[in-house]
């Protein structure tokens, strides 16, 4: 049944006359505000695609929006997909797409942590359908381009969903690991006793046990008192001793951590559980630092993980808590506070801090090594279930799963005559339950927090020539002054970016005369300013701070109309003629 | 003679190496790789792990017998720092040296045994620049970097001002200058000391010029990311030549990727500019209880400190330097990532000179590497390797006197060539003695007693008959070094005891004790196995 619910997602996809056969007329809908009322591409978002499904959604906005979305294939995962990324910008306005200031977001860097695979992929169509009628993406697409990886784990993804698993499964990739060291890989997984496609628990009625029925929900097992005789024992996930090692479900999937794989303060697998060989041997991850060192115009970032409703920030570990200095706190706490506004239940937290201290977390890359704004949304939590906060989450989940789920998230206990444990019971949520969204909730989560992305991404710098000042010297020469602005959130370069040269200073050219001497000019009313003694045709400014601006000046020999040109790898381009 | 004609006559009467008179560059490094793989067909295999930027191969010999993945291994690995040819010279040596010896009973019993991976050169886009034209010490490799950070890229390299064909010195009498010549010697140069009341005289610079005029020398000239600061331990992030992240090279990367599959390897073995070998490293306790730990554990140091004995017994070289602690580098990583033994040595340091009193020499007043090599070399009869200062024009310093000269670049690093065969001797004779020391598991005390009713308890010591723990300390805890595997067959019941089982580390000539107890008759066979310690089967009829 399974396998056929995935089958008619997909011809339902890719067959479009299918679709507008069943589809309404247009002349029956009606706008509802911020969302597009007709797509040209029709995705419904309360459901979860596999990697193919996301990479349909992707092909046909790009055929559907050809001057808005292209893809492109930047690497190959472990077993051999393509992984693609859509590069997303209004191609017909503004500067060359990779000149603009770009905002990189991916998901399910986890295998298991599905949703921000539709989130993204959700972004790429919302930006894709709206643009044509929505005044703001407009704008955010002739100024910023989007870089959008829906996974960036594709076989994990297709593992979760095609194999049985529970919501805890696979949170790694899908490299063969050997887990328990004993020469062979993967040899002692889960096995899916009941055949369901969902991994869930087994128990056995043992009056020494110290689990019991809860009386306000028998599908839930609860402790028993310390004076109080047992009526179960837990047996732990469905599964076998297969290796005959005393040991159940020891060594399946993976294990590591793609999610410590990044090339910032990366440390080995024991010291840091779930790195795998050396920063960037996950090939997917190494895919997308690649790419991302190719676009220095990449100047915020966004992952989507699962969950617990938070909006991280680095340092993910406390050894490089010196890292992040004032000026960078103070704009990612804008960020973040904005975005515990936009998305209610979620919380901005600093990773080592507030979560556990963490190396090789692909946040610290992006910021350490690059020097770019970067958060990892922890997508759903229990606020969720009735919109507000929750002290006892697991008993709430059975509450929500009767009431609004009418029981679809529960596989009801079954006896099950185990080889090795003799009659036992299984049952227990589906995989697809606990820490992934229910299929009502999905789309609102999804466009919560593409908004909170598209603040983020807004706020990458814009930088304009403001104004030419050209004032005459006597003797053929000429005095011209040019303020060049930043009228966004975020300066050009990130204090990390400064402190190491990261990315190479804004650059701020003159065309018009002979340039004889160039500077930048501190104070323009006292006249103070500092020379650039070597090739002062082209000023270069280190840094454009965030709603601020500099001031540059050249004495000039000649010419009569003046171009101003600033060009920074993070702020785009911009010029003026006077 | 030049080079050219040295190698096609020495082609011509088939006897290259013995009359090898430098060292080797890429082409001859790769053949005499293959000339061992022809000689030696049943006990030599070359591969290229992968072809570096500069479009040169990463050479591997893996030489043994029968299946290599199955028998404990030696990794030795040169070439890590590019000035230091020795290193690649002692890998190649040693893989020469053991099979010339490969008739010999030991050997023999040795290939049967062990096996070993020698990567000869892992920075052959360096190295090459020894046989350059423009002749000058060269880490990195062909990736074309920023080393300054500029957004400009191999703008600002050396230039040969004097036209002898390498890159020396320069000084520049100049009123900031902050050195002045060595009063031990006057050709060399050294900083002025303010508590000595001296005061500077020159400035010293690489010898080029400023091209990209940033008020910097040289600091970006041809020369990418070099191997051993490119390694995950201690990397130094934004450093030149370190790459723009951890492991970024595909040299890097290709040894990684086949040294982390390699899980026979025991011990790996560095000819490079790090020394564990003269001295062993110590033992600190604050190292090794943080959570990045900085130090060798207690356990490893003790081996470290018996294969340090060892080789002090073998290499005569004596009074070696302090070996200093380098970010990103490989020898380091062996053992912190790696979690395996790993042992390095430069095989070559300046030796000491004593003062020629006939000559009337005096003891120098400052310890000086330039000073003491133009003692040594003098002694030594080596000549040619200081070109004295001599005036140039300089377009930096128009009005200033500006001279090039100094030490050649690589004399420190690399003796002349004629000491290396001996050298190479030395150093095959550690390796076949460290292999000596070889953790390898067998069973020993094997028990069967009968019980009643048809039950047997069989019980057994699974014994480490090499002075080497089965693993190192940080090898316990990685998942990249397998533990021993116990495996018992049987068309029995086992009643007690495991039927599959791992061990983790045990010590050297430690013992681990099992027991099974088992019901039904017929043959038990017991399989104990690890690819770094061998592998031992038990068969026993009940």
């Amino acid at each position: 049944m399974h396998i056929n619910i995935k089958k008619s997602i997909f011809s339902l996809l890719i067959s479009g006359s299918i679709l507008s056969s069943i589809a309404q007329e247009s002349s029956q809908m009606f706008q509802a505000v911020g969302s597009p009322v007709n797509p040209k591409v029709a995705v419904s978002w309360n459901k979860y695609y596999d990697y193919e499904g996301h990479v349909t959604i992707a092909r046909k906005l790009e055929k559907a929006y050809p001057d808005l979305v292209k893809v492109q294939v930047i690497g190959k995962t472990a077993q051999g997909r393509d992984l693609i990324l859509l590069a997303i910008t209004d191609y017909k306005t503004g500067s060359s797409p990779d000149k603009k200031p770009g905002m990189y977001i991916d998901g399910n860097i986890h295998s298991n942590e599905i949703q921000g695979s539709e989130f993204a992929s959700y972004t790429a169509w919302y930006l894709a359908e709206s643009f044509a009628n929505n005044t703001f993406i407009k704008e955010l697409l002739h100024d910023k381009i989007f870089y959008i990886v829906p996974s960036i784990n594709p076989d994990g993804r297709d593992n979760f969903l095609q194999q049985p698993n529970n919501a805890n499964s696979p949170r790694s990739g899908m490299i063969a690991v050997d887990n328990d060291r004993d020469g062979a890989t993967n040899e002692d997984g889960f096995d899916d006793l009941d055949k369901n496609g969902h991994i869930t628990m087994m128990r056995r009625k043992n009056v020494n046990g110290r689990m019991k029925l809860d009386p306000t929900d028998p599908r839930r097992m609860i402790q028993v008192g310390a004076d109080e005789d047992g009526e179960y024992e837990m047996l732990g996930y469905e599964g076998i001793d297969n290796d005959l090692d005393g040991q159940v479900n020891e060594d399946g999937e993976g294990f590591y951590d793609p999610n410590r794989d990044w090339a910032w303060n990366w440390q080995p697998n024991y010291i840091q559980s779930g790195a795998y060989k050396y920063p960037f041997s996950i090939p997917e991850n190494r895919a997308v630092a690649d790419f991302v060192l190719k676009h220095p115009n990449i100047a915020a970032a966004q992952s989507y993980h699962n969950n617990g409703g938070m909006i991280l920030r680095g340092p993910g570990a406390a050894e490089d808590e010196g890292t992040y200095n004032r000026e960078d706190v103070r704009v990612y706490d804008a960020l973040g506070k904005k975005g515990e506004e936009l998305i209610p239940g979620y919380r901005y937290l600093v990773v080592y801090k507030d979560l556990y201290s963490v190396f090789g977390g692909e946040l610290d890359w992006f910021y350490g090594s690059r020097g770019i704004y970067t958060f990892s949304n922890e997508l759903w939590n229990s606020f969720q279930y009735f919109s507000k906060a929750d002290t006892d989450p697991q008993s709430t989940s059975y509450n929500f799963d009767k009431y609004l789920l009418f029981k679809d998230a529960f596989v009801d206990w079954k006896p099950f005559k185990h080889p090795q444990f003799g009659d036992i019971e299984i049952g227990g949520f589906k995989k697809t339950f606990g820490r992934t969204h229910p299929g009502f909730l999905l789309e609102s989560d999804a466009h919560r927090n593409m908004a909170f992305t598209f603040y983020h991404a807004y706020h990458t710098p814009k930088l304009s020539v403001d104004d030419i000042e050209v004032k005459d010297l006597g003797n053929g020469l000429k005095e011209v002054t040019a303020t060049i602005a930043n009228k966004r959130m975020m300066p050009t370069h990130a204090s990390q970016d400064l402190k190491y040269n990261i990315e190479v200073p804004d650059l701020v050219s003159l065309t018009g005369g002979k340039v004889l001497a160039g500077m930048i000019v501190q104070n323009k009313d006292l006249n103070i300013a500092t020379e650039q003694k070597v090739n002062p045709t082209v000023i270069k400014v280190n840094n454009i701070g965030g709603q601020n601006m500099v001031v540059v000046r050249w004495i000039v020999q000649g010419g009569t109309k003046y171009t101003v040109k600033v060009d920074s790898k993070k702020g785009g381009i911009a010029e003026l003629t006077k | 003679m030049n080079k050219f004609y040295t190698l096609l006559f020495s082609c011509l009467i088939g006897s290259q190496f013995a009359s090898a008179q430098d060292y080797s560059n890429y082409s001859t490094l790769t053949s005499r790789a293959q000339q061992l793989e022809k000689k030696y067909p049943s006990l030599v295999k070359v591969k290229s792990l992968t072809k570096t930027l500069g479009g040169k191969d990463i050479w591997m010999l893996s030489i043994g017998t029968g299946n290599l993945t199955e028998k404990p291994a030696v990794a030795v690995v040169g070439g890590v720092e590019g000035s230091h040819l020795l290193g690649v010279e002692l890998a190649i040596g040693f893989a020469e040296k053991l099979l010339a010896q490969s008739a010999t009973d030991s050997v023999k019993n040795l290939l049967n045994q062990q096996t070993y991976y020698v990567f000869p050169n892992l920075s052959p886009d360096a190295t090459e620049q020894y046989f350059a034209k423009l002749k000058y010490a060269r880490s990195g490799n062909a990736k074309s970097t920023d080393d300054d950070r500029d957004g400009v890229f191999n703008e600002d390299g050396f230039e040969d001002l004097n036209g002898d064909g390498k890159i020396t010195m320069m000084r520049i009498e100049h009123p900031t200058g902050e050195w002045i010549a060595s009063p031990d010697d006057e050709r060399i140069m050294i900083k002025a000391e303010l508590t000595k009341g001296q005061k500077g005289k020159y400035l010293l610079l690489s010898e080029g010029t400023d091209n990209d005029k940033d008020g910097v020398f040289n600091e970006d000239g041809e020369g990418g990311v070099a191997f051993n600061k490119n390694m995950s331990y201690n990397y130094p992030n934004f450093v030149a030549g370190s790459g723009e992240h951890m492991v970024s090279e595909l040299e890097n990367r290709a040894l990684l990727d086949f040294l982390f599959e390699a899980y026979n390897v025991y011990a790996v073995l560095t000819f490079g500019p790090q020394n564990n070998l003269s001295n062993p490293v110590s033992f600190n306790k604050a190292g090794t209880s943080k959570r990045i730990i900085s130090s060798w554990y207690e356990e490893d140091v003790k081996v470290n400190d018996l294969v340090s004995k060892t080789y002090n017994k073998i290499v005569k070289a004596k009074n070696a330097p302090v070996s200093k602690a380098t970010e990103g580098n490989f020898a380091d990583w062996a053992y912190f990532h790696y979690g395996r033994f790993s042992f390095s040595t430069p095989g070559w340091w300046l030796p000491e000179t004593k003062p020629d009193t006939a000559k009337k020499q005096k003891a120098f007043a400052e310890k000086n590497d330039e000073t003491a090599y133009l003692r040594w070399a003098e002694k030594e009869n080596i000549s040619g390797t200081f070109s004295t200062w001599a005036a140039v024009k300089h377009p930096d310093f128009p009005d200033a006197k500006v001279e090039v000269g100094g030490l050649d670049p690589f004399v420190l690093l690399n003796p002349p060539y004629k000491m290396v065969d001996n050298l190479v001797t030395e150093h095959t004779n550690f390796v076949m003695a460290l292999s000596k020391m070889v953790p390898t598991v067998a069973p020993m005390n094997v028990k069967t007693e009968k019980l009643e009713g048809g039950l047997t308890r069989i019980s057994l010591d699974v014994v480490n008959n090499g002075a080497f723990a089965t693993q190192t300390k940080v090898g316990e805890k990685s998942n990249w070094v397998k533990n021993i595997h116990v495996k018992l067959e049987t068309s029995g019941k086992v009643l007690s005891g495991r039927a599959n089982q791992t061990i983790g580390a045990i010590a050297g000539y430690g013992k681990e004790s099992l027991s099974w107890l088992i019901s039904g008759s017929g043959k038990v066979t017991i399989t104990i196995a690890s690819p770094s310690n061998g592998q031992k089967t038990v068969s026993i009829n009940l």
